[in-house]
């Protein structure tokens, strides 16, 4: 009696078993998933440019799930799904991420945010594609934030959709020279230890502004987490300059314009760096910005635009022309992966990785918000562009130089 | 540079250093009385200062209030850091209560990064819009304000210590801690007072910062811990004279080689007279011999 129980009760769970391994393999099959990793800084005080990288990354991936997914190779469909990760602006810890993600089954990394963590992260890569000697890492690192110039080229596994700070720069000068012919001088405002805003004014605007017919009377310098800028803005006002250009972060480039506003610093015109065409600045010092220009490949201006900066305030987070750009990186892979025909099976990693930088390294245009983007043989973007300028409060468009 | 650049940037480093020298106070007083080096002493500054903030965002208060609850929210900070870092820290170690202050260190600045994101936030300043010229020769009036205001506080806390039963009790225990329980003083309650006293020193040199910066961001708070920390040992470990005049020269040092010498060199400037001291006079500005061993 006892023995035909147990039988029985064998036989069930066996059904049962079998059941639950057919249900799961439907589900597998119905819920297949193509892992992508992001990354950036979600701590430490660039903490807000992370938070609005994994909210647009939220945004996009759900747009593209809410539209059926990716197609897979096979023919099949297949959900993105996200995992990121937190490198604290840190290089060592960038480093530490990346390796995670090539340990992981993420076919691509989104990220970093800061230039300093792109740069020595870049060279981990593997330099030259099927350079058997180079034992580098061999994932696709595509870079949202990170804008420091040519970092791309390190190595053919990396890729850019940043702006090109040359080109923005020397437009909005020429722009400003024929907009006001009177204007002849330019002095420099320069954050010097921080790779960005250190390489923007020295290799950019410092460059730049000369060929749009300015002299450059000179500079001044602090450091990112300088608290007194009196000095420096006492040597600005000495120069008399009739634009001064600043390149540096929102909290000291509004330490520097309310100390030029006690100091009665007043330049005919004010140009910013790139990054500061963020909340940030006009959070912190809106009254003093007021009218600084800054050149930006993002303002909610096309519905595609708009589509981005809402999906990121859905995940409490905000579009700028960084985190903006996140966007558009997760809309090209998706063109990429499909026209690769990557597999998303559990043993296809690597080869799915290979096909996704073979695809990005042959793209010469793609989509953006504001219109097509050229894509260069080193792996960097050359995107449309605005001339925003802070007006009561908030980023205004000034001009559209491709109108 | 001429006579004037040199003036000017040695006067402005000089109102400036007034912030320093109440930084460098709170240092000076909590290794005074307890023996012990408090590193988030600066994260709790600059957290008082964003107490005041939070509380003005519900509230509108006029600048003066606010930089009174930033002191009120250091004080209660500096509080919590004598309870969860020393009270209940064997006190013989001296490594344990420097490494829990570590720590809070971290914690502190990451709670205000989480909170706001990292984002600068405005901060009020009184006589803002306020500079004086003579000529070439100018000095802001906020920096006016915040020195004259320092110097306040100073006098303040000189006159605690030296005329009050508060202040006779925290210097017998600074000087004997066994005689002084033995007189009848708590040790608990004294070091517990002497946090919150330097609390609210400190939420009021963080809130000074903000004020002169115009924004407080969570950057500002190494750079503070590490001018205190050398504000406190070129005035002598437990001076507080020597914790005023240090914070005003080193204020007055690095502003004149940030002139003289740029930004990228100024703070190798700075770390050079503090070695100078460390070799050359290691008890600091008023000791009466060098004591090296």
């Amino acid at each position: 009696m006892l023995d035909s129980k147990l039988v029985r009760l064998g036989a069930v769970a066996a059904l049962a078993v079998a059941a639950s391994f057919g249900v799961q393999s439907e589900v597998s099959s119905a819920e297949k998933t193509v892992q992508i990793a992001g990354f950036g800084a979600k701590s430490g005080v660039v903490r807000s440019f992370g938070i609005n990288t994994e909210a647009v990354l939220n945004g996009a991936i759900e747009a593209i799930n809410a539209g059926g997914g990716v197609k897979l190779g096979d023919g099949s469909m297949a959900m993105l799904e996200l995992s990121f990760y937190d490198d604290r602006c840190n290089a060592e810890e960038g480093i530490s991420v990346l390796r995670r993600i090539a340990g992981s089954d993420a076919v691509v990394a989104i990220g970093p945010t800061c230039s300093n963590v792109a740069e020595p992260l870049f060279g981990i890569l593997q330099k030259t594609v099927d350079d058997e000697g180079d034992s580098g890492l061999q994932i696709p690192v595509f870079t949202d934030t990170a804008i420091k110039g040519g970092l791309a080229k390190i190595s053919q596994w990396a890729f850019r959709n940043v702006p090109n700070e040359n080109q923005m720069y020397k437009s909005l000068f020429q722009w400003i020279s024929s907009e006001h012919p009177d204007l002849k001088t330019v002095y420099g405002g320069v954050e010097e230890d921080f790779a960005h805003s250190r390489f923007t004014w020295h290799k950019v605007m410092k460059e730049r502004s000369p060929e749009a017919g300015y002299e450059v009377l000179g500079e001044s310098k602090w450091l990112l987490n300088d608290t007194n800028f009196t000095t420096q803005v006492r040597q600005m006002k000495k120069a008399k300059a009739d634009i001064v250009a600043i390149s540096a972060h929102p909290f000291t480039t509004c330490g520097v314009l309310k100390e030029m506003k006690r100091q009665r610093v007043k330049p005919s015109l004010l140009v910013g760096l790139t990054s500061s065409s963020s909340m940030e600045t006009l959070q912190g010092c809106s009254e003093q910005a007021e009218g600084i220009i800054i050149p930006t490949s993002f303002a909610p201006v096309t519905p595609a635009a708009k589509a981005a900066a809402d999906a990121a305030a859905k995940f409490d987070g905000s579009a700028d022309l960084h985190s903006a750009a996140a966007w558009e990186i997760v809309m090209i892979l998706k063109e990429v992966m499909e026209a690769q025909g990557i597999t998303a099976d559990g043993d296809s990693v690597d080869a799915d990785r290979r096909k996704i930088r073979d695809g990005l390294a042959n793209l010469k245009e793609t989509d953006g918000l504001l219109g097509k983007i050229q894509r260069t043989d080193e792996g960097e973007a050359v995107k449309p562009y605005l001339y925003v300028h802070a007006q009561a409060g908030e980023w205004a468009i000034l001009h559209d130089p491709s109108q | 540079m001429d006579w004037l650049d040199f003036f000017q940037s040695i006067t402005d480093g000089l109102l400036f250093g007034s912030i320093y020298a109440l930084i460098g106070i709170g240092f000076t007083l909590i290794f005074g009385v307890m023996h012990k080096i408090n590193l988030a002493y600066g994260a709790a500054s600059i957290a008082g200062a964003y107490v005041s903030i939070a509380v003005a965002a519900y509230v509108p208060l006029p600048a003066l209030v606010t930089f009174l609850i930033a002191a009120i929210g250091s004080g209660a900070i500096a509080f919590l850091i004598y309870l969860a870092n020393f009270r209940f820290i064997p006190l013989a170690s001296p490594l344990a209560t420097l490494m829990a202050t570590v720590g809070m260190l971290i914690l502190i600045d990451e709670i205000v990064v989480h909170a706001t994101d990292g984002m600068p936030q405005p901060y009020p300043a009184l006589f803002a819009d306020i500079y004086i010229e003579w000529g070439d020769f100018g000095l802001r009036g906020d920096l006016i304000f915040i020195f004259v205001l320092s110097l306040i506080a100073m006098v303040v806390l000189m006159f605690m210590l030296y005329r009050t039963r508060l202040g006779i009790a925290t210097r017998a225990v600074a000087q004997q801690p066994v005689a002084a329980q033995l007189a009848g003083i708590s040790l608990d309650r004294t070091n517990a007072l002497t946090f919150v006293i330097t609390g609210l020193l400190g939420g009021l040199a963080g809130a000074m910062i903000g004020a002169s910066v115009g924004v407080l961001s969570p950057l500002l708070v190494v750079p503070i811990t590490v001018k205190g920390l050398i504000v406190c040992v070129i005035g002598g470990l437990g001076s507080i004279p020597g914790a005023i005049i240090a914070g005003l020269a080193v204020g007055a040092f690095e502003n004149f080689f940030l002139a003289f010498r740029g930004v990228t060199e100024r703070d190798m400037y700075v770390m050079l007279l503090l070695f100078v001291f460390l070799v050359f006079r290691p008890g600091g500005i008023f000791s009466r011999s060098v004591a090296r061993d």
